[in-house]
């Protein structure tokens, strides 16, 4: 993971867009977290300060930064070496293996979701330093992958030209807690004609690195390379709806990887509104949409605003002839995955969430979209109105059957 | 992705660009590899000069100054027209544009400049005027002594946020309930003054209403004085002319290293924007060069060479090896006179192209620090290349 920290001229720029900073004065921020401490920690000598495992990895200053610093990158190698120099704490063990807590939790999802609501197992996440006051993700048993193997329900409206075939990655989250925001995206896949598999997969490692397990990151990012590389080789695109999934696959994979594999899946991996829009601008598919009638406000995710290009979901969206969309892309929710799990952030992300939820409710909205699941929990901690996958509100205008909320 | 006109640079130029572009109708891109100087600066708008006048100002500055090429009246016309975006967004900028006022800046001293936020209309302060102090505790990037050092009558109160940066105070204040607290402590103390001094930090998104609540709440005058970076005034400019600019449907590339273009005899068709992954493409009929100086990243400079960073045009230099022997912390140093030559259809002089044009602190000759030009040479210098490159699309 390199970054080059000798180009910061300290500007503050990146310390403006942290949340982290924003919300907990024992944080920081970018700059002195970053190239400032990394110059110390160069030597060796120093040991990383706690402080570091405050840091989301949001990545809003790596976007800031005009000089190419990427500070975040810094950071999550100092957060790595805090975590192996100091040890793994039980929340940090917990969520770096995310992925095997969502398989058994969905295998034995009627009993996991009693327990995680259950007054006795609150007790027990508390005393390992996990939030007890805010909901568990509920696990749903027929997952994603389950739903893989069964044939396609929806039958292929508008076989383009040539078809285009894809091979989708859905991360944790919409495999075990959202499959039916999942399957609505496969459906929607399939109304324009695109041939889609769901791949064997785990989880894209993020978690893992997130809570300081390189080693397990790349163990993850390997078992999902050997899958995913071999349909790119057979000239499959890959597809991702959960935007922080994304984007390991296209930045993070190259470098943990450090093999060709990691670039080609880079290389070939698609945010799925981005996808659409592509096939639209070659003419292979056209969008007819009904009208929707609704005021929403659209909660950008970090990870997709680090993108750096114009929000796909948001440009699609705003084609619905009804829709009045509101992009809020100012504020982190302030969850970002495990991270607000933790009881130690929870002011930290309390705080964020408030901040957000204000901004998105302010033009009185009937539904909140965000690509994000971790986003969507969390700013359905915050308020009343539906919080609901773009995909649903998609899936509406093209008429493909569903439940929608917010309507 | 194929747009009328992509805007290099989100700065005040390139942002002020970018919208008059867009409110006529014009599909634009802003591509930049971060945010801008505006960001960090005092939210301020310095036009020209340091006496009571700009336009006589504007008169003694060289010829080749950029300003010459603006003309007065397009210049008190665009900033008029930054004003009327500004306030309807709901950041008002106080001032007459062909005039100066003084700011105190948090070491006490006096800053000249022309428009500033509502949030320091009353910031203009003459000898012997009093005034309180609202402090907080622990802050960082602001200086009450220095200020009770040049203004001895100046009673200073501490509040204890809870938080020693300016962003974390600011971010508490739009939280209605820490405010409420924030104007219950104030009631409380002692305050001899109508006027009162606090940093910039009244909020960074309810600036209005948080002002606009201390003062009927305290039945005081308050104004901001600007802090060091990282600064909110900066920062609610710079949010302010984003989300104006995304209102009127102008599309972001950010993060976004152009690693190459591509051309045709005398035109430029499109820019590569190096991602992991895969790169994005960005074409369009006309592209407005706004990367700003050396300190933005727009030019670049060796002990060698001076270069542009996008395109690498030619850039314009008053002096060469000399450069490097004057003192460098001398306000007007030759090497900011350096930068992009343009003619008066703000089109480079020394480049090949027909379709791009080039405005804000890039140009050659601005020397926006000797002139006290910042923002407001940005402004009208964007708004001065859109036109033209509105005409040369149609
Ligand atoms: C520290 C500081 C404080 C200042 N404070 C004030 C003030 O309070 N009031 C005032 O009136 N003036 C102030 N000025 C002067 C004023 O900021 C500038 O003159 C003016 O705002 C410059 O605007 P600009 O549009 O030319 O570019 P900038 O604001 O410099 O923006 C340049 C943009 O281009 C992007 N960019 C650069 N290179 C590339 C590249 N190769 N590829 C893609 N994108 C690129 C940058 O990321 C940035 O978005 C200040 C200047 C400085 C340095
Ligand atoms: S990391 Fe980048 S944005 Fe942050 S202080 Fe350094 S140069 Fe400025
Ligand atoms: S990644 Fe996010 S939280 Fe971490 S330093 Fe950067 S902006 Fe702050």
């Amino acid at each position: 993971m390199r970054s080059s920290f000798e180009n910061c001229i300290r500007c503050t720029i990146c310390v403006e867009e942290c949340p982290a900073f924003k919300a907990n004065p024992e944080y920081p921020g970018p700059k002195q977290a970053g190239p400032d401490a990394e110059r110390f920690r160069l030597d060796g000598v120093e040991t990383v300060d706690k402080w570091i495992t405050l840091c989301t990895q949001c990545k809003r200053c790596d976007y800031a930064c005009p000089y190419g610093v990427d500070p975040s990158k810094l950071i999550l190698k100092a957060q790595i070496r805090y975590v192996t120099e100091n040890g793994r704490t039980l929340p940090q063990v917990l969520f770096a293996n995310f992925h095997y807590v969502a398989v058994l939790g969905s295998m034995f999802s009627v009993i996991t979701n009693v327990i995680t609501s259950s007054v006795l197992i609150k007790r027990l996440l508390r005393s390992i330093g996990l939030r007890s006051d805010i909901p568990f993700p509920r696990f749903r048993f027929r997952t994603l992958q389950r739903f893989r193997n069964q044939s396609a329900v929806h039958k292929p409206v508008a076989a383009a030209a040539k078809p285009r075939k894809v091979a989708f990655f859905h991360g944790c989250y919409l495999n075990s807690n959202a499959p039916d925001e999942g399957r609505m995206i496969l459906a929607v896949l399939e109304h324009f004609g695109i041939r889609v598999v769901v791949p064997k997969q785990i989880c894209c490692g993020l978690p893992a690195l997130g809570n300081g397990d390189l080693a397990k990151a790349r163990g993850f990012a390997t078992e999902n390379s050997k899958e995913l590389a071999k349909y790119v080789d057979e000239g499959w695109d890959i597809i991702y709806s959960c935007t922080s999934c994304g984007r390991t696959l296209i930045y993070d994979y190259p470098e943990i990887l450090g093999t060709d594999e990691g670039n080609r899946i880079s290389e070939n991996t698609w945010n799925l509104y981005e996808y659409l829009l592509l096939l639209r601008d070659e003419r292979r598919i056209e969008f007819e949409f009904k009208p929707v009638k609704r005021v929403i406000s659209y909660h950008i995710p970090c990870h997709l605003r680090g993108r750096g290009v114009p929000y796909p979901a948001g440009d699609i969206i705003r084609q619905i002839p009804g829709i009045e969309l509101h992009i809020q892309d100012e504020n982190c929710c302030g969850f970002s995955g495990s991270y607000g799990f933790k009881e130690k952030n929870k002011h930290t992300t309390d705080t964020l969430g408030r901040i957000a939820v204000e901004s998105l409710t302010k033009a009185n909205p009937q539904a909140i979209i965000s690509d994000c699941g971790s986003c969507r929990m969390q700013i359905s901690n915050f308020t009343d109105t539906a919080v609901v996958d773009p995909i649903q509100v998609l899936c509406e205008a093209l008429g493909i059957r569903t439940s929608v909320a917010g309507g | 992705m194929k747009f009328d006109v992509a805007v290099i640079g989100s700065g005040m130029s390139g942002l002020m660009a970018s919208i008059y572009l867009a409110e006529r109708g014009v599909s634009t891109a802003v591509v930049s590899r971060g945010n801008p100087i505006c960001s960090i600066s005092s939210g301020c708008i310095d036009i020209a000069g340091s006496g009571p006048d700009t336009l006589k100002a504007i008169d003694s500055f060289p010829g080749e100054h950029p300003y010459h090429k603006v003309g007065k009246e397009a210049l008190l016309e665009s900033i008029e027209y930054f004003q009327e975006l500004m306030s309807k967004h709901g950041l008002e900028y106080d001032g007459d544009s062909r005039k100066n006022r003084s700011i105190l800046t948090p070491i006490g001293k006096r800053r000249v400049t022309s428009l500033v936020p509502f949030t320091m209309k009353a910031a203009e302060t003459a000898d012997g005027d009093a005034f309180h102090i609202i402090s907080f505790k622990d802050i960082k990037d602001f200086f009450p002594s220095y200020l009770t050092g040049r203004f001895p009558d100046a009673q200073v109160s501490v509040f204890d946020a809870g938080t020693h940066t300016t962003v974390g105070i600011a971010t508490k204040m739009d939280n209605d309930d820490f405010l409420v607290s924030f104007v219950n402590w104030i009631r409380e103390q002692e305050i001899a003054r109508d006027k009162i001094a606090i940093p910039a930090i009244l909020g960074i998104t309810k600036t209005r209403e948080i002002h606009d609540r201390l003062e009927r709440d305290t039945g005081r005058t308050f104004f901001e004085i600007p802090t060091l970076p990282p600064s909110i005034p900066g920062l609610r400019l710079y949010r302010s002319l984003r989300k104006i600019a995304e209102g009127k449907g102008v599309s972001f590339f950010s993060s976004a290293e152009i690693s190459d273009f591509g051309k045709e005899r005398k035109k430029i068709l499109g820019l590569t924007i190096k991602k992991p992954g895969r790169p994005d493409y960005v074409d369009a009929e006309a592209f407005i060069l706004a990367t700003g100086s050396f300190v933005s990243g727009g030019l670049f400079s060796d002990r060698n060479k001076f270069s542009e960073t996008v395109f690498d045009i030619p850039v314009h230099s008053p002096a060469g090896e000399e450069l490097f022997n004057e003192d460098f912390f001398k306000l007007g140093h030759p090497i900011e006179k350096s930068g992009i030559r343009v003619n008066d259809r703000f089109i480079p002089e020394d480049s090949e192209f027909e379709n791009l044009f080039a405005a804000g602190s890039i140009l050659a000759h601005s020397e926006t620090m000797k002139y006290g030009c910042g923002h407001g040479m940005a402004i009208s210098t964007g708004v001065a290349a859109a036109k033209h490159a509105e005409e040369y699309i149609r």
